[in-house]
């Protein structure tokens, strides 16, 4: 068979033929998935040590460390959440489990955080750039040095913008770039503990103490209430809350879930588990490293905005090679934590239009950017509140870690109390992954281990609440005023009865005009091919069950939409029939990212579905056809007019037997082609 | 790998009684009906007003009309064991009522089993009247002109 058709004039062939394309058809192995957490997450390891020093004194390594296997919990408990595949991250999973208001407040929350995070990341690479030449101007004999505060502010204003350009011209995260930062930062890593277990036989060790000595200023309104004092279990708690930061960008992996490829659930827990050993060894163990090499008072007076650097210079060895290794801890730091800049307004960005999609935030925030389809005013509105808490923070890499952790503590409580409710919720729905420790109760499974989760998560919340004062007065305030501005635009939509909001969530999408069939289907790779033909956005079970069962590694999946035009068929105007194909490839997509496959969407018009389902399929020599039921005429009279369209189009012998299945719920017919 | 040819022997269903080469101008409706009256020949157990409807009902679901310019008006019916089939071929085209672009050449009506077991072989023979009436092959039988040529011809698909 061949597109062209000697009827090619008549009005029921294919008239035009549209190769629908988006980012996110493109999948990514677990290891780049998690690339892109780390390049976040893993920034966290440059300053947190120096700000838990600063608050708690010399017992900070065990703290990281323990917050570094707590982060295996969360990201349990993000597995979990990323198994109920509702698109959106914590503030969505918030909104299905609690509702709107606890939504909004959670979303409030996190965007604090998304604020913080970047200029806490731009500021600390300014301070490591600036100890790195000043550790130049040291070695070569230069009398002067530079303010590293300054210079920290004027990098960070400078990576800011940079991103801000980027963000607002919409281009995306390069997943290869963060496996190759990852894997540059390991190698450094490496490298760091190497030299450092050298330093360590030939220079002796000393064993970081556990007795907690905390800063005034580091207990808050704490140090004014009689019965909280800082020791025992109570004083861990503070503790472990001043290191909470550590966990800055760990919930990026509800972001990249969408991206990871087939099969999603197990290359999710191996995205996870790889996270959890990067961290765990990256941040934490490097911060062990830096406790056990650098003397506390070298840490307080000299590396507590970039300890790594510190760890470099304070190895046993030649200076100039020193200066190498702090060269290369720089590199690693700048450049992870330049990612991080970047996460946060990615980050923010999406929220917001999540928040946006949901008919909360006006016009005004939804307003695309002509040449380049951003939603550019969120994205000057987040890169300018940065730019501001960098120049206020004066590149004081402590005051902002004692501002952070608000946002990130709260959005976990309300995600975990978000997620049990959805064990109530949604009880007999099967997931890929439940949080451990569990009592099943029929079709219950009782969540043993999230409630104490998040019993431990709300104690040490509740707990940062009165020793972090800055975070507590800064994070409520800003949580609370956008809560306000969330609702009152709200009710400025409601009022204005704007249909734009009720949409919903939108795929960005290419539709571009192809030549003819042949030139849309090209790229088809696979020996074998299915052809999925999909109508209206809720009916998309046949679609759901290909995904389900096809093999990637040897078919491609073409998923059609003929869209009606022009003519009267079957006793009524089709035009009337055809649903917005946006909205339709946005749930197709939306499928295609559940399960992690490729997938090539192609719309054509026509006027007899069933002839354009036939002349795709000859041309893409599917081997399988599959639609769903038609609720107007139901299976028979579907497969009845496909096999007669198939016969119309067929001009050749057929290489291979061609399947045609119609399924619905637990049901199918099927007819096959021969010649 | 080619695959076999096992093509449905369309001349098996007809013969040259059912076959009618319609010059006068006819409406779609009204050439169902005579075909209908062609297959009931013979046939006193079947309700040819009966049947008109039930194929006038399946031609209200989804067209059964080609761009080829074959029309395919068909039903499934309780009280047949076997398939039965007439052909029109039409020298003066009909427009289609639902699509007026759509001209109707030849049509061949038929009549199947309604029991499921013979819905794969209802399938075979729309697919195999769809692919073998093509513009080419239906002009050629109009220029035949006579039901018994056109039978000998439909024959000679086999």
């Amino acid at each position: 068979m061949s597109s062209s058709s000697s009827s090619s004039q008549s009005p029921l062939r294919v008239k035009k033929v549209v190769v629908i394309t988006t980012a996110m058809l493109t999948f990514i192995p677990f290891w780049k998935a998690a690339a892109i957490v780390l390049c976040d997450f893993g920034s966290s390891a440059f300053y947190a040590g120096g700000i838990a020093m600063r608050a708690f004194g010399p017992a900070f390594p065990w703290y990281i460390l323990a917050v570094m296997l707590f982060a295996g919990l969360l990201l349990m408990l993000e597995l979990e959440a990323c198994s109920l595949f509702v698109r959106g991250g914590a503030y969505k999973i918030v909104r299905e489990g609690l509702g709107d208001r606890m939504a909004k407040l959670a979303a409030s929350a996190l965007v604090f955080d998304f604020l913080l995070t970047g200029p806490i990341s731009a500021v600390t690479a300014g301070h490591y750039l600036g100890g790195l030449v000043n550790s130049f101007l040291t070695q070569f004999g230069a009398s002067f040095h530079l303010p590293e505060g300054g210079f920290a502010v004027v990098f960070g204003l400078l990576v800011t913008g940079y991103f801000w350009r980027q963000n607002v011209k919409g281009i995306e995260e390069s997943s290869s770039k963060s496996a190759k930062i990852i894997a540059f930062s390991l190698a450094v890593c490496f490298l760091l503990a190497i030299w450092s277990f050298i330093t360590i036989a030939l220079q002796g060790a000393h064993i970081p103490p556990t007795q907690l000595d905390f800063a005034p200023g580091a207990l808050g309104w704490a140090g004014k209430i009689d019965w909280m004092k800082a020791v025992g279990l109570l004083g861990m708690m503070m503790a472990f809350g001043h290191s909470i930061l550590a966990l800055s960008g760990i919930e990026t992996l509800s972001q990249v879930y969408r991206e990871i490829e087939y099969p999603k659930a197990q290359n999710l827990k191996k995205a996870a588990l790889l996270i959890f050993i990067f961290a765990l060894l990256f941040t934490g163990g490097l911060t062990f490293l830096s406790a056990v090499i650098i003397p506390p008072d070298l840490i307080a007076s000299k590396y507590g905005d970039n300890l790594l650097s510190g760890l470099a210079m304070s190895m046993a060895g030649p200076g100039l090679l020193k200066l190498l290794m702090q060269t290369l801890v720089v590199v690693a730091g700048v450049v992870m934590l330049s990612g991080a800049v970047n996460t946060s307004l990615i980050g923010s960005n999406a929220l917001m239009n999540r928040i946006a999609e949901d008919g909360i935030l006006t016009d005004w925030f939804r307003k695309i950017h002509r040449k380049y389809g951003t939603t550019y005013h969120v994205i000057h509105l987040i890169a300018a509140l940065q730019a501001v808490i960098i120049i206020v923070s004066g590149g004081n890499v402590y005051l902002l870690g004692e501002a952070y952790a608000f946002g990130v503590m709260w959005c976990f409580v309300l995600e975990a109390a978000a997620i049990i409710a959805l064990r109530l919720k949604r009880r007999g729905e099967k997931r890929d992954f439940l949080f451990p420790l569990n009592i099943r109760y029929e079709n219950f499974y009782i969540p043993v281990g999230l409630g104490l989760l998040s019993l431990f998560l709300l104690s040490i919340a509740v707990v940062n609440l009165f020793t972090k004062s800055i975070a507590t007065v800064a994070g409520i305030s800003f949580t609370v005023f956008l809560y306000a501005v969330f609702t009152l635009s709200e009710r400025l939509n409601a009022k204005k009865a704007n249909t734009m909001f009720e949409e919903g969530y939108r795929e960005r999408v290419n539709a571009q005009t192809a030549l003819d069939l042949k030139d849309a289907l090209d790229d088809l790779s696979q020996p074998n091919r299915v052809l999925v033909a999909v109508k209206t956005p809720e009916h998309l079970y046949h679609l759901e069950e290909t995904l389900r069962t096809v093999n990637p590694d040897d078919t491609d999946v073409i998923v059609l939409y003929s869209k009606p035009v022009e003519n009267l068929l079957y006793r009524q105007d089709m035009r009337s029939a055809a649903v917005d194909e946006h909205e339709l490839f946005t749930q197709v997509i939306f499928l295609a990212e559940k399960y992690g496959l490729p997938i090539t969407p192609v719309m054509v018009q026509s006027n007899d579905a069933f002839y354009a389902i036939a002349q795709v399929a000859a041309v893409a020599d599917a081997k399988e056809i599959i639609m769903g039921v038609s609720g107007l005429h139901g299976a028979q009279t579907q497969m009845e007019r496909i096999v007669m369209a198939w016969g119309a189009v067929k001009e050749r012998e057929l290489k291979h037997p061609v399947k045609v299945r119609i399924l619905w719920e637990g049901r199918e017919i099927s007819y096959g082609f021969t010649n | 790998m080619s695959v076999k040819e096992h093509k449905f022997n369309l001349g098996s269903l007809l013969s040259p009684a059912k076959i009618l080469v319609e010059k006068e101008s006819v409406t779609k409706t009204a050439l169902i009906k005579k075909l209908i009256d062609a297959v009931c020949q013979g046939e006193p157990k079947l309700d040819g007003a009966d049947i008109l409807a039930q194929v006038l009902k399946r031609e209200e679901g989804i067209s059964t009309t080609l761009d080829t310019g074959l029309s395919i008006p068909h039903a499934r019916l309780e009280e047949i064991t076997d398939f039965k089939a007439a052909l029109a071929v039409l020298p003066s085209p009909v427009q289609d009522p639902v699509n007026p672009n759509l001209s109707i050449k030849a049509m061949f009506l038929f009549l199947s089993p309604a029991k499921p077991v013979f819905f794969q072989k209802h399938l075979q023979i729309l697919s195999s009247l769809a692919e073998t009436f093509k513009p080419e092959f239906i002009d050629e039988l109009i220029a035949l002109g006579e039901p018994a040529q056109i039978f000998a011809r439909l024959e000679g698909q086999r």
